[in-house]
Order: C-alpha cells, then sequence, then structure tokens
C-alpha cells in the first residue's frame, strides 16, 4: 500500500513539476495545484492505518488515523485560496499585457527597463555636468 | 490564568482587528492608525508576555481546553517572543510609514495585520503542523502585498514570489507530515523527544527537507533567485516587512526546528550548514557591491546578511545560537531602516541610512556590532584555531565588504547632489529616524538584548532537547 501511495503521489508531484515550467501561466498555476495536492496526498499517507471509522464510541481496537484526515482538509482548504490568488494574479497580469505567456511577459518587462534608463539618460546629461566629473573621477 | 489568555493577544488582537477593517476603507487615515494602534496592542501584549517569560519561564496553554495531548497547544517561550516582537516592531513602522505617505489599497492595513497574526501565531506555537497554518497566512496575506500599487512589475513580481514560496511552503509541508509519519506526534516537544530515539538516517532525510524550505524563505545562496526581483520591485514598506519581519519566519524556524527539534540532525550537517552560510555572505557581497540601484543593493545584502545566522547556526552551542538569534533581530531592524529610508529623501534620511549602513557593516556606535562581535565569539569559540580563525577571516571580509557597498549607496543616494524630488512627509522622516535611534539605542546599550538573545538561545538548549 505504502508503496503505491508513494507511486501515486510521485506521478502528481512530477506532472506538477513538468507544468510548472511551462512558459503559460495558466499551467504555472495548474502545476503548483497538482504539487500542493500532491503533498495533501503525501499527508494522507503518512498515517496509513487499517481501521473503523474514529467516532466515538470506538467499536472493536484499531481505529483510522483521524489527525491525517483532519491536516489534509486543512491543507486543501490553504491550497483553495492560494489557488484563487494565483489565478487572480495570471488574470491581472492578463489584462494589462494581453497575454499569459511567460517569455512574452519578460520580453515586455526588458522593453519597459530599456525605455526607462532611455528616460532616465537625457536627464542625466542635462544636469548639473560640473558636479559629476569629479565624483566620476575620484570614484 | 491570566498568563494563558495572556498568550492569545499578540496573534488575536491583529486578527480580529483585520477581520474588522476589511469591510473598511483602508485608504483613509483613521483606518490605518487604527490598524497602527491593533499593533501597538499586540507589541504591548508581547512585552508583557516577554517580561513573565524571563521571570517564570515559558508559557504553555492547549487551545480549546483540551487535554495536553489532543489540542494544539501553544508555547511561548523567550525565543519565539523575541522574534515576534522585533517582527512586530518592523511592521508597525512600515504601516506608519505607508500611512504617512498616503495608502493607495483599501486593504493593505487589514493585510497587513493578518500578516502579523500569522507571524505572531507562528512564533508562539508549539505545534508543527499550526506553525504550517500561520506560516500560511502570513505568507498569503504577503503574495498580495507584494504587488502593492499595482504596477505591471511589481505584479510580475508578487507572482513569482507567490509561486515560489508556495513551492517552498509545499515541500515545508511534506516534511512536517514526514516527521508525523516517524514519530507519530505533531508537538514540537513529542517530536524532538522521539526523534532523539530514532536512527538518524531517516531523520536526517526529513531535517533536509524542512531546511531548504526555509532556505528559500530566507533566500540563502543556492535558493535566493527570486529575493531581488521580489525586493527590488516591491515599495520601500512592503519590502521592509518581507525582508524584515517575513523573513524572521526563516531564521526562527532554523532556529526551531534545527536548534531545538533536530538538534542532533544540525550537528551532524553542520559542515554543511556552514558551507552554505560562506557562500551566501560571500556571494551576496560581491553582488551588492556589483550593483548601483539602492534596493538592488540592499536585496543583495540581504542575501549576504542570512548568511551570518547561518553560520552561527551551524557553528551550533548556546554561544551559535546566541549569536543567531542576535544576529537576526539586529539584522531585521537593519533592513527596516535601510528599506525604509531608500524611499525617502534629505539629511534626517540620510542619517537614519547611514546609521543603518553602519549597523549592517557592524560599525561601533549601531547595533550592528553587537551582532557581529557575537558572530565572532561563536567564530572563536566553535572547533579548532584553524576553522577559528578562516570564520573570523570571512565574517572580517564579509563586514568589510557591507560597509563598502552601504557607502557607495549612501554617496549614491543621499550625498550626490539633490534633483528636485520631494524628501517625503516629515512625520514619515521622522520615523526612520526614530527607528535608527532604536538601533543606535541597542547599540550603546547592549545589555537588554544580549540577555534575551542568551534566554532565547537556553530556550532552545533546555526547553525541548
Amino acid at each position: 500500500m505504502t508503496v503505491y501511495a508513494a507511486l501515486v503521489v510521485a506521478v502528481v508531484f512530477a506532472s506538477g513539476t513538468f507544468l510548472l515550467l511551462q512558459r503559460d501561466l495558466t499551467r504555472v498555476v495548474v502545476g503548483i495545484i497538482l504539487i500542493s495536492n500532491s503533498a495533501v496526498l503525501f499527508i494522507i499517507s503518512a498515517g496509513l492505518t487499517r481501521g473503523v471509522a474514529p467516532i466515538l464510541p470506538l467499536e472493536g481496537e484499531g481505529a483510522g488515523d483521524p489527525l491525517v484526515q483532519a491536516m489534509a482538509l486543512t491543507a486543501l482548504i490553504i491550497g483553495f485560496g492560494v489557488a484563487a490568488l494565483l489565478l487572480a494574479m495570471v488574470y491581472r497580469l492578463y489584462t494589462t499585457h494581453g497575454t499569459v505567456d511567460l517569455e512574452e511577459i519578460a520580453a515586455a518587462e526588458m522593453r519597459e527597463a530599456e525605455a526607462l534608463e532611455r528616460t532616465d539618460d537625457p536627464e542625466r546629461e542635462e544636469g548639473p555636468e560640473g558636479e559629476q566629473d569629479p565624483e566620476a573621477g575620484s570614484g | 490564568m491570566t498568563h494563558q489568555a495572556l498568550i492569545v493577544l499578540p496573534a488575536g488582537v491583529p486578527w480580529v482587528l483585520a477581520a474588522l477593517l476589511t469591510f473598511l476603507d483602508g485608504r483613509k487615515r483613521w483606518v490605518g492608525m487604527l490598524g497602527a494602534v491593533g499593533l501597538a496592542a499586540s507589541l504591548a501584549s508581547l512585552v508583557w508576555l516577554a517580561l513573565v517569560v524571563l521571570r517564570e519561564g515559558t508559557v504553555e496553554t492547549v487551545a480549546g481546553g483540551w487535554p495536553e495531548g489532543v489540542g494544539i497547544s501553544l508555547r511561548a517561550d523567550a525565543l519565539g517572543v523575541t522574534f515576534a516582537a522585533v517582527s512586530v516592531i518592523v511592521v508597525l513602522a512600515s504601516l506608519l510609514y505607508e500611512v504617512a505617505l498616503g495608502v493607495r489599497w483599501r486593504a493593505f492595513p487589514p493585510l497587513v495585520l493578518l500578516l502579523v497574526a500569522g507571524l505572531n501565531g507562528l512564533f508562539l506555537t508549539g505545534d508543527a503542523f499550526n506553525f504550517y497554518v500561520f506560516f500560511e497566512i502570513s505568507m498569503t496575506a504577503s503574495f498580495v502585498l507584494a504587488g502593492y500599487r499595482e504596477e505591471d512589475y511589481q505584479v510580475r513580481a508578487a507572482f513569482v514570489f507567490a509561486v515560489v514560496n508556495l513551492l517552498g511552503s509545499v515541500v515545508f509541508l511534506i516534511g512536517i507530515s514526514a516527521l508525523y509519519s516517524i514519530t507519530g506526534s505533531l508537538d514540537m516537544a513529542a517530536i524532538a523527544s522521539r526523534t532523539d530515539a530514532l536512527d538518524p538516517s531517516s531523520v536526517i532525510v526529513v531535517a533536509v527537507v524542512i531546511f531548504s524550505a526555509f532556505c528559500l524563505k530566507l533566500g540563502l545562496f543556492p535558493f535566493h533567485f527570486w529575493l531581488p526581483a521580489v525586493y527590488v520591485g516591491s515599495h520601500p514598506p512592503v519590502a521592509a516587512i518581507l525582508s524584515g519581519a517575513l523573513a524572521n519566519i526563516g531564521s526562527y524556524g532554523l532556529l526551531r526546528f534545527g536548534g531545538g527539534v533536530m538538534p542532533r540532525e544540525l550537528a551532524l550537517g553542520a559542515v554543511a550548514v556552514m558551507v552554505l552560510g560562506t557562500a551566501s555572505i560571500v556571494y551576496g557581497a560581491l553582488q551588492a557591491v556589483s550593483r548601483r540601484d539602492t534596493s538592488e543593493v540592499m536585496a543583495y545584502s540581504a542575501i549576504g546578511q542570512v548568511g551570518y545566522i547561518l553560520l552561527a547556526l551551524g557553528i551550533g552551542g548556546p554561544v551559535g545560537f546566541t549569536a543567531a538569534v542576535l544576529y537576526s533581530v539586529v539584522n531585521s531592524l537593519n533592513k527596516g531602516v535601510v528599506f525604509l529610508a531608500a524611499g525617502l529623501r534629505g539629511p534626517l534620511v540620510g542619517a537614519a541610512f547611514a546609521v543603518g549602513a553602519f549597523s549592517i557593516a557592524g560599525v561601533p556606535p549601531a547595533a550592528g556590532f553587537v551582532g557581529k562581535i557575537a558572530v565572532f565569539k561563536a567564530a572563536i569559540a566553535g572547533g579548532s584555531a584553524v576553522t577559528g580563525a578562516a570564520l573570523v577571516a570571512l565574517v572580517f571580509l564579509g563586514s568589510a565588504l557591507s560597509f563598502l557597498y552601504s557607502f557607495q549607496v549612501y554617496q549614491r543616494r543621499f550625498l550626490a547632489p539633490q534633483d528636485g524630488e520631494k524628501p517625503g512627509p516629515l512625520s514619515a522622516r521622522l520615523l526612520v529616524f526614530s527607528l535608527a535611534a532604536l538601533l543606535l539605542l541597542l547599540g550603546l546599550w547592549p545589555e537588554p538584548l544580549v540577555y534575551l538573545s542568551q534566554a532565547a538561545a537556553g530556550a532552545l538548549a533546555g526547553g525541548s532537547g
């Protein structure tokens, strides 16, 4: 049983990692969701015990571990919240850049940085040159 | 009984207030001030709690009145209280700063309060899974805050920040459940006593997983790739919160899980920890020297500074842990001062930045000197003469480089002719100045800080070992 659980966790985690490395931001988000779900599966498999449902009064012996289920639920809820936040961010990027492709967004970033430098440069040249020169000499 | 109630306040007050403030418009000045009052109340309760903890030892309670071992335990010891107080001070200063500048988002004050609630919760918990939950509360708040002001580059940085740190959280969660699997408990004290009985070869795997998760949060050298992009793009108070308060999760987690829960595994991996710390110091300092932009320099400086904490942690023992706590406290105040000062201009702010820069470089009047001395002491105390000398030389080199880059920035930013930029509101400048004055005060009168750090290290060595 542990081997199967480990296999499932491994496959989910690996597919999540694969998606995380894609260029499409929505896929990145899906990848993160898959990875966080693999952690939930890992929690479940951390308490793999056979037994009856852990409801009082306990009948017989060997109840299943209730704690891992509580943890898994908590982790799932956190995962949902963060996934929603990430999707909102992707949407925000889409509205401003018109794309969810990582490379196109990176290209936009480069253009912005260059534009910034171009607007910066003339100001520096127009500035007090007499005061800039000695500084350049001493530095 | 009152002490048990007191432990809930530092996280409870900002949490409830955050829920209330969500319904109000945070752009209004009074709403921001209300949030600041809540943070001040949280800080006051922390100081009170610290006095109780120092006088009577660890305060402990179980949430919801459950019997011990069933419910979630809340535990306040000197280590947790110290980290919580410092983080709240930095966040409070950042919030006041942003209120003085004018808040742009209606959700800004409640998000800051939620972040503090998460931070205080995780510093004052004795339960590993509860630690994760509070950790996620503050991380999620910080993901949103990283995009504050909504410039395109800030949203991009926030996305990177969120994805990378989420991965770190997942890795940490896996580490926690692996700990649960091998020890059958989530209580940190119980885990600590049970891991001692286990074969180190099974625990070390978990230790490495948890270690990498915290290093990712701290932005140590091999895990640092996300850090410059996020700190550079962020609005100054947000950068101060991320670097001065949120990064404390990493150093606290390393101290708590490394020094408190798995000390044997930390000793096993001490060499690796110290090598990573060294790499971080050298890489951070060299990168910082080569950058021009103030926040970029300080971002790389942050990578270098956490290296000292890791170095002290690797040396271990009471001296090493004391140095690590002391350095983390001083470092988070330093970062608060320099990132806040980076957003303003004028002689008052220039003086504040100079104090912060002195503190980063470890020059005597500022508190950084105390931190550096502690690391020096730990380096000499831990290990043979050769490694001791090498570590001292390394710390000295790192300090010299940080002196260089700090004053390069100072020269460019505050000594260069002011090209008509507005200096910013006077209240914000006074605030930055008073935070720098605190740094100076701690440097001139370091006894309380040293005493607190020793108590914190004592809580690690004695409390759960």
